[in-house]
């Protein structure tokens, strides 16, 4: 804020980062959206006492792919300079949410009970946290 | 209760597997923390050690004991369950010794840690974990035999 007072050319707007920025925040809203979803089905599971079934994982594949959209966003705002203002905090964030669920999705399979069910309600809901941080990260907080 | 075995029972085998049944969300849980924690402390080490080496020495510690206690009770074979116990307990002491140590004197490390506040900046799951963590690796180190002459 202090900036715009001063008229620092430095905080000047930087190359069209508008309608880029309005994508990053819309893929954003949209993994949480999944992440909710599929924590919810996998918390329907849990109550039914059943283990995660292949469909779900696909729902993980999904929740993937979106976040994997979000990091080429990113990185083509990147490179116009209107990235995240700490790049290496957030690419950070950016591989631990990228690799959560994929790891998650293997472990909970491989057991047969509703316990899975719950490690990827588990896994779902960090994914939503990390989406939060990276957003967090991504506007300099 | 019996659920929590997640079927377990049913095997005649000497101490159950720590990876099972509800030991799975354990696991998942304690590979997130162990995540989270080596992350801050990569970023830490490289970025800014030395503001606080005290503090950031400390969390690289502990990142490396939650991620030796993820392994440890994921694979769960008689000799990583005591490798566990020993991580696990690290985990217990250092929150709390930690944690207390940071509220009596808010710059005794200089920044925060993992274990800072009892894990106030992770939702208190660093409180909780080290304590449900040693519940579950007493719970499955009896053989459901010596369970049922008990």
């Amino acid at each position: 804020m202090e900036a715009q007072v001063t008229h620092d050319p430095i905080a000047a707007p930087q190359v069209p980062p508008g309608s880029l920025r309005n994508v990053i925040l819309a893929l954003l809203l949209l993994v949480v959206a999944l992440c909710v979803v599929l924590a919810g089905w996998a918390g329907w599971f849990v109550a039914r006492d059943r283990a995660v079934i292949l469909n779900q994982l696909w729902g993980g594949a999904v929740i993937e792919g979106v976040v994997l959209i979000q990091g080429v966003v990113a990185i083509v705002l990147g490179a116009t300079g209107a990235g995240a203002d700490d790049p290496l905090l957030f690419w950070g964030y950016f591989a631990t949410t990228l690799v959560i669920l994929p790891v998650a999705a293997a472990w909970a399979f491989a057991e047969r009970t509703k316990w899975s069910s719950v490690v990827l309600l588990v896994a779902s809901l960090t994914v939503a946290f990390l989406e939060w941080r990276l957003w967090q990260i991504w506007m300099g907080a | 209760m019996a659920d929590l075995d997640g079927g377990m029972m049913a095997r005649p085998t000497a101490g159950r597997r720590t990876g099972r049944g509800f030991g799975r969300v354990l696991v998942t849980v304690y590979g997130i923390l162990a995540f989270a924690a080596l992350g801050r402390s990569s970023y830490e080490l490289v970025v800014k050690f030395g503001e606080a080496p005290v503090a950031y020495t400390l969390s690289t510690l502990a990142a490396v004991v939650y991620v030796v206690a993820t392994f440890a009770l994921a694979i769960g074979t008689p000799a990583w369950r005591v490798t566990a116990w020993i991580t696990v307990g690290i985990e217990a002491v250092g929150v709390l010794t930690i944690g207390a140590l940071s509220l009596a004197d808010a710059e005794a490390f200089g920044e925060s840690t993992v274990w800072s506040g009892f894990g106030q900046g992770y939702g208190y799951v660093p409180l909780v974990l080290p304590f449900v963590g040693l519940w579950w690796l007493w719970r499955t180190s009896r053989s459901p035999s010596e369970e049922r002459t008990a």
